[in-house]
């Protein structure tokens, strides 16, 4: 019977194993448990997190998408041009960050389904082409005296605020409590719209069996290759809201945005139980990956462990997580 | 029982261009009862169920549910008047869990057009219940049995109100005891007045399941009729053809390896591999063709597999000559000079998108090549010499392999072995979808190939092919060697009987 319940819980895994990391450093590095860092921890991988759901849809349609990073400095740019160049209101122009994100990202589906691309060739080729376009279109670039302009934007500064939610709800008085920022309500908030997509909605399954299995997926009526462009169109989505936040932290943004953050949001997917043969992912998964990968990196920082030892650990972790997954996939066949 | 006729083809044919592959196909489906299609590969078996289930529209005749003639099939019309397939290969969803891949592209949904699981376990358990089929509707389909995985399939078919079942070869993937379970689930459904089309190579299931049956050959029900009404034998001799006859003749005349005589390359002592085949014992001598024949799924694939050290038996012993040996992998098996030509030849024999002169080549790289740089001059004569030795057809060797005549496909797979100068040559099914001049010269390479001094083992399920070639047949059943023979001296009727399935002494 308990091994029942553990299977029903996803994740069962990785939720031991972040617990007891983060108790590791709790004890062993200086400054961790402090809700400074808790705060700094949040606020700089909510918006990984929110990344990495969007990784989670093409690669459960048994895809990947390359490209992510470079549609995150789109969004920003896009964001840092309506701002400064047009001056339009904050609130426009971070819609129009995302809407030409989410584009970016239906672009993506349709080559792969127009086209019948390889999802590794087709994105790792929009990775190079929107990076393009990112420079093309920085107002860095065009408008020299505008680049050490920050963003003053109100609705900028509305997205990078901290609650005490801890003196709201009076659990100051028993111990320490971090300010919340933003973008954690941010994304639990795309938490639970996502768990209402993927787990509620046919669309989750439809996602699944699209990915599981094309041909039994196609031959059960389902639309596979809206499918398919809709989940590309997901992770620009997703990238475009975390573009928003990270900018909204940096008050600008700069054509390097974002570079190397596909390979991040990837782990964090993978870490987090996202089969990379497709069919499977889930909700809770990538937000735990991209905070164990978050508590790791601060976490050896605080115990001054060198930068090359972080990277060589954080590449054993996901060989760990792949290797784990083929395992228990070997087990089942 | 009702009896109620729930789908019937009259006068169905399906011709693809010139070629006929179903001629006045008439089938009737009754409620209550189980129909079995039996025939050999291309009889039409394939083309009649995608007629059925609407992939294929018929050249001519109609087809009939319910007594309402059915115009304009299309899969998704097919399946809405209640006729489901299920196929050899599952269409299930592994990562998805049973419910899921039940209610795939028919959710049940709320008023919020979110899935409504509530619903939709109420109905399935209304369906289990029925047909008093159990399975745990919340488990991963990929982690459940394969008869389990089948049962899903057919309770996907249930829930979305099917009343004709089509099942293909239901139990290729399936154990023994798990084809037993699967038999009283379709008892259950016939009972419960579901009409159900079964398809199986294995006679013993069609006998044990089905009330009629229908056999086909090259596109024509050749007979058709209740299950009391025919023999083993018959229905065997059905569906081979009476072409056999003329090539045993033919067969007597050639001049035989004597039995049992000269160096042994390959035997076997109680092969055995649990669940798969048993106690597999035989000996192949060098300069004689022995041919293991048997009907589709007698387990010799299997057994062949386990030769080329593609597969590990649980027990028994396997002797090259004279010596017990365990190949770990096939390129073990190669340098003992064992070869194998694989009965897939698509997928496991050749390289589709590449040359004659590539995939000729592949096994013989190392000798081609001195300190490790392929010298291009060999290749050229190697493969020149198999284009003219085989007569490959169009002789050149840049020509793509994918797009070759099944016969010309057949011969590089051979050329490509035989410039290994293998001890052991291992042909499954050579044969399978060659013309009959390429068979011909197929048919005199192995002969020429035995005597230089190969041992040659032959799977085959056609007849014809084993009568005609073979000096030493080994009959398989059911994963066992049931009989043995001296290829000139048995007749046809013989080995239909022992093929299937019956003791001969």
């Amino acid at each position: 019977m308990p091994n029942k319940l553990f299977k029903h819980i996803p994740n069962a895994g990785l939720i031991f194993f972040f617990v007891l990391l983060t108790s590791f450093f709790c004890l062993f590095a200086n400054n961790f448990s402090t809700s400074m860092n808790a705060e700094n921890i949040l606020a700089g991988y909510s918006f990984i997190a929110i990344i990495a759901l969007g990784q989670m849809f093409p690669i459960t349609a048994r895809g990947i998408d390359l490209s992510t990073g470079s549609i995150v400095a789109l969004a920003g740019m896009v964001i840092y041009d309506c701002m400064l160049i047009f001056e339009l209101s904050g609130w426009v122009s971070i819609g129009l960050g995302i809407l030409a994100a989410t584009l970016a990202g239906a672009l993506n589906g349709i080559l792969i389904v127009r086209f019948n691309l390889q999802p590794f060739v087709a994105t790792l080729a929009t990775l190079a082409g929107y990076r393009g376009l990112v420079y093309a279109i920085s107002g860095r670039q065009l408008y020299p005296e505008l680049a050490t302009t920050p963003l003053r934007d109100p609705a900028v500064k509305a997205l990078n605020e901290f609650y005490d939610i801890g003196s709201w709800t009076g659990l100051d008085q028993f111990f320490q409590t971090p300010w919340i920022p933003v973008s954690f309500f941010v994304l639990l908030g795309v938490m639970i719209a996502l768990f209402v997509l993927l787990t509620l909605s046919p669309y989750g399954t439809a996602l699944k069996a699209t990915g599981g299995n094309y041909e039994a997926a196609r031959l059960a009526g389902l639309p596979v290759r809206t499918i398919t462009i809709s989940a590309y169109a997901m992770s620009g989505l997703l990238a475009g809201i975390g573009a928003v936040l990270l900018v909204s932290r940096l008050t600008t943004s700069t054509e390097s945005l974002g570079i190397g953050m596909e390979l991040t949001a990837i782990a964090a997917a993978v870490i987090g139980g996202t089969r990379l043969q497709g069919g499977k992912g889930n909700v809770l998964g990538p937000v735990l990956g991209a905070f164990l990968l978050g508590i790791i990196l601060v976490g050896l920082t605080l115990m001054g462990i060198s930068q090359f030892v972080q990277q060589m650990l954080t590449g054993g972790i996901l060989l760990a997580a792949v290797g784990y997954d083929s395992f228990r996939t070997r087990k089942q066949a | 029982m009702s009896n109620e006729l729930l789908l019937e083809t009259i006068e169905v044919s399906k011709r693809f261009g010139e070629f006929v592959a179903l001629k006045s196909a008439n089938i009737e489906v009754r409620a209550g009862k189980v129909l079995g299609f039996v025939g050999s590969n291309g009889a039409g078996k394939s083309t009649l169920i995608r007629v059925i289930t609407g992939a294929h529209a018929p050249s001519s005749g109609t087809v009939k549910v319910r007594g309402k003639v059915v115009e304009k099939a299309d899969p998704a019309l097919m399946r809405s008047l209640g006729i489901a397939c299920i196929y050899q290969h599952s269409s299930l969803v592994s990562t998805l869990s049973v419910i899921d891949n039940i209610f795939l592209g028919r959710q049940i949904r709320n008023r919020f057009g979110l899935v409504n699981g509530k619903a939709q376990r109420k109905r399935l358990q209304e369906v289990m219940t029925q047909f008093e089929i159990t399975v745990d509707p919340d488990e991963e389909v990929g982690r459940l049995t394969p008869v389990s995985q089948k049962e899903v399939e057919i309770l996907k078919a249930l829930v979305a109100s099917a009343d004709v079942i089509l099942m293909d070869e239901p139990t290729a993937w399936l154990s023994l005891s798990e084809v037993k379970t699967l038999h009283a689930t379709i008892r259950k459904l016939s009972a419960a007045g579901k009409g159900v089309v079964y398809i199986s190579h294995v006679l013993d299931e069609v006998f044990e399941i089905c009330n009629d049956i229908t056999i086909l050959r090259d596109g024509t029900m050749i007979w058709t009729g209740p299950e009391e009404d025919i023999d083993r034998p018959k229905l065997v001799n059905l569906m081979v053809g009476e072409a056999l006859g003329e090539a045993s003749r033919a067969a007597m005349t050639a001049e035989r390896h004597p039995r049992g005589t000269g160096e042994v390359r390959l035997a076997t002592k109680g092969l055995t591999k649990n669940g798969v085949f048993h106690d597999i014992s035989f000996e192949a001598y060098a300069g004689e063709i022995l041919c293991f024949a048997g009907l589709i799924g007698s387990r010799r694939s299997e057994v062949v597999k386990c030769l080329f050290g593609d597969d590990k038996p649980s027990s028994g012993e396997i002797l090259s000559e004279g010596k017990a040996i365990r190949f770990k992998s096939p390129s073990a098996a190669i340098a003992s000079g064992i070869c194998l030509v694989p009965e897939d030849r698509h997928a496991e024999g050749l390289c589709l998108q590449h040359s004659t002169l590539e995939n000729i080549v592949i096994p013989s790289l190392e000798t081609l090549s001195q300190k490790s740089i392929l010298n291009r001059q060999s290749m050229a004569e190697m493969c020149d010499r198999q284009i003219k030795g085989l007569n490959i057809l169009p002789p050149d060797p840049h020509k793509v392999v994918g797009r070759m005549s099944g016969g010309n496909q057949q011969k590089v797979l051979l050329g490509k072995w035989i410039e290994k100068n293998p001890k052991v040559l291992i042909l499954d099914e050579p044969t399978v979808g060659v013309d009959v001049g390429a068979k011909a010269e197929i048919y005199a390479t192995i002969r020429k190939l035995r005597d230089t001094g190969t041992a040659v083992i032959v799977v085959s399920s056609d007849l014809e092919e084993v009568m005609t070639l073979a000096d030493r047949i080994l009959v398989f059943n059911k994963g066992r060697i049931t009989s043995t023979f001296d290829g000139g001296e048995v007749d046809n009727d013989t080995l239909i009987q022992a093929i299937g399935g019956e003791e001969v002494a």
